[in-house]
């Protein structure tokens, strides 16, 4: 029954990695913007979690109201003192805003070394696990698998819903036309950025629990969330979800057939096989 | 006249560096070499980045192929030192082409993501080779000075920035610079632009091939770590920004500003030198977003335009 | 030169469900300024986008001096001859007017400074003289199409494909613009312009036009009659004109 766990495993994975990339998507399809610090807000909320519990006991789902406000706090921040202040010329407005990510991510997996230190941490919360016929399935994993979901559909319908989700739909998918009916682009752009980062902060307590991190590992998130993304489609959320799925379940399988290094470039070979054969991510881009 | 005073420092630069190694103790010349190292990977970044516009944040992928390339010759195949080297590029420019024709299709950030992740599997593959010693690293007999190696790294870095200066005079380099701008466009104007930018691949990964070629006869140990640095990756673009993306003396003033006080950093805070180098790339996108030598050369001629 | 310049066969394009053009087809003759029209959405840029090379058609044939050009790559295309203007200026922001020029001169040039040299000539042609060494991205709009035209003159082509010149322009630039394109007809060089409105203008500077609506071409013609056409005046007003 080896492959039905390793697909249990790679479901349980993916459920949390939709909660990830939903994040990263938020932020790319409004701003257009690759944020390469996303896994290190990820992995500094997962390590933030630790702490909490160890030295203060509190239990990592209350956690999560805390490291949803500062990320949420911390994205906007980000946009309004950062990304804001660069030069707007078309040329060079990717090209800037990618590598002022990639330094901000430096910046954090620095700050969260000095901080944090870094060592391989985690939550030691729920260890027991599930028997289903046959199966194994740890209850943290399930847990953050269930939390992930619930989430990812608040964030849904927060998109879907309210006047500031509308926006920033609008925004992403025709800038002229919102511009057009007087919403203000500025300040979508920093809900965006700052939902899009309280997302990625709620997926990084999650992980707290399933695995073990350290601060440096923020690339790896990154890299996975954008994965995700290449392989749904960019701005595609429904996609999201499929390329979170598929790519969880390459992860439990590679691991356990090919080892964890060869495990480690499942992420990269998948989505560049994508971009290769599919441009567009599996489901397609939404019309930009 | 001036050209005559530019040659004349020119060579007098020239014949300091040629020097120096002599008149140096092991510290100083330890500090020359990481800067003229520096000096080479900022040229190389900036062909790609800079002249073609396609940011790769995976430059490391071909020094590290470079490094280990030699390492294995010389170690396993006892090739003497230069050739080995020499190898390494060579190997790291021949392996860019099949990977240029995968990876030039993607533009922006799925080029300098993909280019990353490319990085990685490299480092991963070149790793699983038994001979390498994998994560213990691999250890070269000793067969070539420091001095050597700096000569050695010296060239490269002066050719980088010769391949740089033709780029920027000549037709080629004018036919990149128009694909940066608007590719579409470019190739309705007659631009080749996968020729274009097969060739500024090309040697945006034969100069770094080289370099780890020298680095890793200058550590005469390599690792994983060490010669898939993603510090040396991170500096090298650092400096080229700094100095000012696609112009011909911007990654030699950012690698001359930079090196200094990446060396002073290193030395005194280890722990949050990634930190300190992340926030300041952060801080100059801002502050100065073209870089130190567009910067100037505005001012400068806004200076001239009020003179008149 | 026995057959036409330009034959453009039964092209068809669809994308994401729209057919953007179907069964087009149209001929340039040499030294011919040929006034493509239609309202906006017709299909023109999408058929400039075929001859020029960056775009395949999923049928049809598009033939220059007698070979066909689909499938060739954009450069090739320009090199064989064929320049292109668009709707939307894109300049080569940071590089300079002559430089933005000389790219398209390096077709014909052996050597770079040849090239500048010559870009300077066209870049003086078109009233830019001025400007030359300030980047592009300095220039105004009507500054910039006159950059887009000279870009597309240093190719010294035969033929060159205009996609809206006219828009934004004011009506003593329209002039300017109009007696540029009779120009071309002086010097031999073959012009497909497209336009969305019917204008005088176009009507006196072209030898033929081509109407397009909704990806199909629903007349051709000299001006006078394409003017009184009804099909052509239903595209544009919706319905025909009582007594026309």
């Amino acid at each position: 029954m080896i492959v039905a766990q390793l697909a249990v495993n790679g479901i349980l994975l993916g459920g949390v990695l939709a909660l990830s990339a939903l994040g990263f998507n938020i932020i790319f399809g409004v701003m257009r913007v690759v944020n390469l610090a996303h896994g290190d807000f990820v992995v500094l909320a997962a390590v933030f979690t630790v702490f909490a519990f160890a030295q203060l006991g509190i239990n990592p789902l209350l956690v999560l109201p805390i490291t949803i406000g500062a990320g949420f706090v911390a994205g906007a921040l980000v946009h309004v003192l950062l990304l804001r202040r660069l030069p707007g010329e078309v040329a060079s407005a990717e090209a800037s805003s990618l590598t002022l990510t990639f330094g901000l991510s430096y910046f954090l997996a620095g700050a969260g070394l000095a901080t944090f230190g870094g060592r391989f941490v985690s939550v030691p919360y729920l260890t027991g696990a599930y028997a289903l016929g046959g199966l194994q399935i740890p209850q943290a994993k399930l847990l953050a698998f269930a939390v992930a979901v619930v989430l990812s559909l608040a964030f849904a319908l927060v998109l879907r819903a309210t006047r500031v989700g509308r926006a920033i739909r609008a925004t992403s998918q025709n800038l002229d036309g919102a511009l057009a009916c007087g919403v203000d682009v500025d300040r979508v752009r920093t809900a965006g950025f700052a939902i899009g980062t309280a997302v990625a902060t709620a997926a990084g307590t999650l992980m707290s629990f399933v695995y073990n991190l350290n601060v440096q590992q923020g690339v790896l998130f990154t890299v996975n969330a954008f994965a995700v993304v290449v392989i749904g489609g960019l701005g595609n959320y429904t996609g999201a979800v499929l390329g979170a799925l598929i790519l969880g379940l390459t992860e439990s399988f590679a691991s356990y057939y090919a080892g964890a290094t060869l495990a480690e470039a499942a992420p990269y070979l998948l989505f560049i096989l994508v971009l290769l054969v599919a441009p567009n991510g599996i489901l397609g881009r939404r019309t930009a | 006249m001036r050209r005559a005073l530019i040659v004349a420092a020119a060579v007098a630069v020239a014949a300091l560096l040629v020097i120096a190694p002599h008149r140096l103790n092991g510290y100083g010349l330890n500090l020359l070499y990481v800067t003229v190292l520096s000096v080479g990977l900022a040229y190389g970044w900036n062909i790609i980045s800079g002249y073609a516009g396609y940011f790769s944040f995976g430059q490391i992928g071909f020094f590290g192929v470079g490094a280990y390339a030699t390492g294995l010759l010389v170690a396993d195949k006892g090739w003497p030192w230069m050739a080995a080297a020499a190898a390494g590029g060579v190997l790291a420019c021949a392996l860019s082409v099949p990977l240029g024709y995968v990876m030039l299709r993607l533009r922006g950030p799925f080029f300098a993501m993909g280019m990353f992740g490319m990085a990685q599997m490299v480092r991963v593959l070149v790793t699983a080779i038994p001979a390498s010693g994998a994560g213990a690293g691999l250890f070269l007999p000793p067969g070539s000075g420091i001095v050597e190696v700096y000569y050695w790294t010296l060239a490269v870095a002066a050719g980088a920035f010769g391949i740089t200066l033709w780029l920027d005079r000549s037709a080629f380099g004018l036919r990149l610079q128009a694909l940066r701008e608007d590719e579409q466009v470019a190739g309705t104007l007659g631009v080749d632009a996968t020729r274009a930018k097969t060739t500024a691949f090309a040697l945006s990964a034969l100069i770094p091939g080289l370099l780890g070629g020298g680095y890793a006869l200058f550590l005469t140990y390599i690792e994983p770590d060490a010669a898939f640095s993603s510090r040396l990756d991170l500096q090298s673009i650092v400096m080229a920004i700094l100095g000012g993306v696609g112009t011909l003396w911007g990654p030699l003033v950012g690698a001359l500003v930079m090196t200094q006080i990446s060396e002073a950093l290193w030395a005194r805070f280890p722990q949050i030198y990634l930190m300190i180098f992340g926030g300041l790339l952060v801080v100059l996108l801002i502050a100065l977003p073209r870089g130190i030598v567009p910067s100037v050369t505005a001012a400068i001629a806004r200076r001239r335009a009020h003179a008149r | 030169m026995s057959g036409p310049l330009l034959a453009v066969d039964d092209v068809s394009v669809a994308f994401g469900g729209v057919q953007a053009l179907s069964d087009v087809s149209l001929e340039v003759r040499e030294g011919e300024i040929l006034a493509l029209i239609g309202p906006n959405g017709a299909g023109k840029t999408t058929l400039f986008n075929v001859i020029s090379g960056v775009l395949r058609p999923d049928r049809g044939d598009v033939r220059f001096n007698g070979s066909s050009i689909v499938g060739r790559p954009s450069h090739r295309i320009a090199k064989a001859g064929i320049a292109r203007t668009y709707q939307i200026v894109r300049p080569f922001a940071r590089l300079s007017v002559v430089d933005n020029v000389a790219v398209g001169a390096l077709v014909h040039a052996p050597t770079i400074a040849r090239a500048r040299a010559d870009a300077r000539e066209v870049v003086r042609f078109v009233g830019l003289g001025a400007l030359a060494e300030r980047p592009a991205s300095s220039l105004t709009l009507t500054q910039r199409k006159r950059l887009e035209v000279a870009r597309a003159l240093a190719l010294r082509p035969k033929l060159i494909l205009l996609d809206e010149v006219m828009a934004g322009l004011t009506p003593t630039e329209m002039d300017g613009m109009a007696e540029f394109v009779m120009g071309l007809r002086e010097r031999g060089i073959a012009a497909v312009a497209g336009v969305e409105h019917v204008m005088r203008l176009v009507m006196r500077i072209s030898h033929r036009i081509v109407v397009l609506d909704a990806g199909r071409r629903i007349a051709e013609g000299d001006p006078a009659s394409i003017r009184t056409n009804p099909a052509v005046i239903e595209a544009y007003l919706g319905a025909p004109l009582a007594g026309a």
